[in-house]
């Protein structure tokens, strides 16, 4: 996204002393201060200075260093610049520009930029959101940063279509050869209907052999060109499925390499949808557009210059309709398509419903809403029928008119030519010939007004993946990173994360933990627990600072390497469909069976594996064997265990779960995590009772660090939460027994 | 134990003051317009140097309930505002530009055109707050239905335009937003 507009120049003739390298920062507006649109409005900043510019006026000016913070406040689809002077006294906060949803990210960068300045750094906040509207053609851009519309001209994206069939050069010269032959049989059939006419049936010396002979030609000639369809068809349909399943391959391999930041900012299903539909629509091109691009192409081409020949003045009259027809196809393919996408709407409704109602039956009926239910489901179907009915007549109705009238110049052709004939300037069989061109020639106009949308929908298609294909890890090993074996001390120097560069959720937070050590992390949800975990695990990358592992930077230590090193047990524990076997053995897929089994063990999960009827080869994931949650967990433990790891995490490992599965869940962690470093969150103090040590996050900083002794002693946050907890239990509450 | 007893009643007092609905006229707060356009106000004892007002009914009834919150990212209600009409014209006006500040929601009275192109809607629209083009998403929930004749859209830049009443629309311009009915 782009933080540094250039200012027009009228605006630029108003701050004459002000360079234009001078400003770090210029984004747009748009809501006056009465709330009414206004375009052509900036704030601008410089290293000293904040200036409002709008209505071709400096409105006012104002000088950065009076300001102790910048800040921008989202409101409800709009927000607000403001700044608080020096001493922080927010009653004297002044107000810079509203603006609407469109420059909300903007804003937010620009506002953290500002604190910079005031702080003194030197660095320029830069934004890697996508713009959402091109900036040339003004068109929404369906989640690339390219636009398909503006980049397609380019010489990129043919280049991009001639990469993607390269491998394929074989098959698409033998679907050429196909597609020219189909041309070829297409256009000399009506040339022998007019010898069949001519020649035979309309000349006194017809002979029935001849007769005979047209119409097996004619009827080889039907029986090739649907056997050259056919085996051109298939060949498109195969090459469009290869090239799609080739680029879902390449993408799925891509995506798993990206950073999570990538995978996290994109809405969930965007990259599915990538990956699956995308792809397909490139397939369904090769398969239903591109084997008939170029037969169609030769057809035309060929059929316009040999009426043309035939008889300049009929060819030309014929082809008065033309845009007329053009016109009619799409107009008439905008408004089906509009009809039948209000009635897929309207589905879309009654079957949403349904799963809510089929979903809440026993809410429903608690509540005795059977009866009102019902009645607003009917009024939906209802609704859907009557749209539904509607578009059949008009289908019905509009449809054969339809044709008529895009075949209105072979009419016009038949008059003329008929004349001709009865005049004696033509005969019979040029006259069929003729109209037979004139038809084809409108049938084939017909499909080429498709093309512009289909060739549209590939373009999208095809930059949408490319999106993501030329997207660069942002996260990935540096030229100097090398293997390292975790010995266990971690170090958090002055670490400021955030997953929206402008909303940190850890801000200088400094820690350091000693090899072997267990860390408790406690806090309120979204205090930045886990995100602690993530930047430990290395999925982020930190904004500010650095994380050291045994002294190394964690960005000099080969990802591979360092993941090896790491387990995790998480509170929703993903297996993957497979077995338990396999499930067990995912991170180390060349351990042993007896291996596998004192995992097992040691996870306190291989008693109930023995009573599964499959043992370890029982299927488990999304359609298996059903799993209680205490068992999953234990499988992930065994998990962890198998790998040895040097650096542990459990997040939440232990909620949810009944008493003895708790019971056998902590004895198995405790196993796991002896002398090793561990970081363990857990919204039930109890859990984490052999904690070394308690790390208290709040406020996006570590709020206490102590052991639970210490922290019960100072009666701060921790002691809240301890105290609270046991409260809700109804346990008496004593320093001992807390723990 | 003697500390447990005094956090139960702690706990309790501050979930009491949770449950209570703090009513704010102008006879226990005072108003206060800062030099910036923000709101400030002074209630019991305690000055707020700046508060934000929030509609808890925003559609059904804006003008009442209105949560008078402290600033911040742990937002603490400090009382409601029950009815803007028991207030005075002035304090009355105050409170609507706290909540013009942050609301923005401009209201579609007339369609110039809708076009649908690649996936995306464009509308070209007049709104009370002046000429606006913006793009949705077609297929997807950006129109929803707060009544069988109220309609809120949401653009792709999570920009909010309502439409009161389709009915007041002209037949042409229900017809371009046939699509989304």
């Amino acid at each position: 996204m782009e933080l540094r507009i250039s200012l027009p120049e009228k605006y630029k003739k108003l701050l004459p002393a002000v360079n234009e390298e001078d400003i770090i920062y210029c984004v747009p507006f748009d809501i006056s201060d009465e709330g009414r649109f206004i375009t052509d409005s900036y704030v601008a900043v410089t290293k000293k200075n904040i200036y409002v510019l709008s209505e071709g006026e400096l409105k006012e000016t104002y000088d950065l260093n009076d300001f102790e913070t910048i800040k921008s406040e989202p409101g409800i689809s709009c927000g607000i610049l403001f700044g608080v002077p020096k001493g922080g006294d927010e009653s004297k906060a002044v107000r810079f520009a509203k603006y609407s949803s469109a420059h909300l990210t903007r804003y937010a960068y620009v506002a953290k930029g500002c604190r910079f300045l005031l702080q003194g750094k030197e660095e320029r906040v830069e934004s890697e959101e996508y713009e959402k509207y091109c900036p040339k053609c003004h068109r929404a851009l369906p989640g690339t940063r390219e636009c398909p519309h503006c980049s397609g001209k380019k010489a990129g994206l043919v280049h991009e279509m001639l990469v993607m069939v390269a491998p394929y050069r074989l098959q698409l010269l033998g679907i050429f050869a196909l597609m020219l032959l189909a041309a070829f049989t297409t256009l000399i059939n009506p040339e022998i209907q007019k010898h069949l006419v001519d020649d035979v049936l309309k000349n006194e010396n017809g002979k029935m052999s001849t007769a005979m002979l047209i119409l097996l030609v004619m009827l080889v000639m039907s029986v090739g060109i649907a056997f050259i369809n056919l085996l051109k068809n298939y060949a498109c349909a195969k090459l469009g499925s290869v090239i799609s399943m080739d680029m879902r391959r390449k993408l799925y391999v891509k995506i798993q390499m990206l950073s999570l930041s990538y995978i996290n900012d994109r809405k969930p299903g965007d990259l599915m949808n990538r990956i699956i539909r995308d792809t397909q629509r490139i397939s369904d091109f090769m398969g239903d557009v591109f084997c008939n691009l170029f037969t169609v192409a030769i057809i035309l081409v060929c059929d316009v210059t040999y009426m043309l020949i035939l008889d300049r003045k009929l060819a030309l009259l014929s082809m008065i309709f033309i845009p007329l027809s053009v016109f009619i196809s799409i107009a008439f393919r905008h408004n089906i398509h509009r009809r039948f996408h209000m009635q897929w709407v309207k589905e879309d409704k009654i079957s949403s419903e349904l799963r809510d109602v089929l979903s809440g039956m026993a809410v429903v009926k608690a509540y005795g809403k059977e009866e009102e239910e019902s009645k607003h489901f009917n009024d939906t179907a209802d609704d859907y029928a009557l749209t539904q009915r509607r578009n059949e007549t008009f289908w019905a109705i509009f449809f054969p008119l339809m044709q008529f009238m895009m075949g209105v110049g072979v009419y016009l052709v038949t008059y003329f030519g008929g004349k001709g004939v009865l005049g004696g300037s033509k005969t019979p069989g040029e006259l069929i010939q003729f109209v037979n061109y004139t038809s084809m020639m409108y049938m084939y106009v017909g499909w080429l007004s498709n093309l512009p949308r289909n060739l549209m929908n590939l373009v999208t298609s095809v930059e949408r993946i490319s999106d993501v294909m030329q997207q660069e890890p942002k996260i990935r090993d540096t030229k100097k990173a090398v293997d390292h074996e975790i010995k266990g001390e971690i170090e958090f120097k002055n670490v400021t994360f955030g997953y929206k560069a402008y909303e940190p959720v850890l801000e200088n937070v400094d820690l350091k933990i000693k090899p072997g050590e267990m860390i408790g992390l406690v806090g309120s949800s979204g205090a930045g627990k886990s995100t602690l975990i993530n930047l430990v695990m290395h999925l982020y990358d930190v904004d500010d600072g650095s994380i050291l592992v045994d002294g190394i930077d964690i960005k000099d230590i080969k990802l591979a390497n360092y993941h090896s090193q790491i387990g995790v047990v998480l509170q929703e524990t993903f297996l993957f469909s497979g077995t338990i076997l396999n499930n067990i053995r995912f991170a180390r897929p060349e351990a042993t069976e007896l291996e596998v089994i004192r995992a097992a063990k040691m996870a306190n999960a291989h008693d109930f594996i023995c009573k599964t009827p499959d043992g370890y080869n029982t299927y488990v994931g999304e359609k298996g064997y059903n799993l209680s949650g205490g068992e999953r967990q234990r499988i992930a433990i065994a998990r962890a265990i198998l790998n040895d790891p040097r650096l542990l995490i459990l997040d939440e490992a232990t909620a949810s779960l009944d008493t003895e599965s708790e019971y056998l869940i902590q004895t198995a962690l405790d196993r796991l995590t002896a002398g090793k470093t561990t970081f363990a969150i857990a919204h039930r103090l109890s859990t984490l009772k052999n904690a070394d040590r308690l790390v208290v996050i709040d406020g996006h900083n570590i709020a206490e660090v102590g052991t639970h002794n210490e922290l019960m002693e100072k009666k701060g946050i921790y002691y809240g939460l301890v105290t609270a907890q046991l409260e809700m239990q109804g346990t008496p509450v004593s320093h001992e027994e807390a723990v | 134990m003697e500390d447990k007893e005094f956090d139960l009643a702690q706990m309790e007092k501050e979930t009491e003051e949770m449950l209570k609905i703090n009513i704010l006229d102008e006879k226990n707060t005072e108003f206060i317009r800062t030099k910036g356009g923000f709101l400030s106000i002074k209630t019991g004892d305690t000055s707020y140097p700046r508060v934000h007002a929030v509609r808890m009914f925003p559609f059904t009834d804006p003008d009442r309930y209105i949560s008078i919150r402290t600033t911040g990212e742990k937002s603490k209600e400090i009382g409601i505002i029950e009815d803007m009409a028991s207030l005075s014209k002035e304090t009355a006006a105050l409170i609507k530009e706290q909540l013009d500040l942050r609301y923005f929601t401009p209201v579609i009275t007339g369609i110039k055109s809708i076009k649908d192109e690649y996936g995306y809607a464009y509308f070209d629209v007049m709104t009370d707050r002046g000429e606006c083009r913006f793009a949705i998403h077609m297929g997807g929930s950006d129109v929803v239905h707060l009544s069988e004749t109220r309609i809120l859209i949401t653009d792709i830049d999570e920009n909010r335009f309502e439409i009161p009443d389709v009915l007041k629309l002209t037949a042409t311009e229900r017809k371009k937003l046939d699509l989304f009915l």
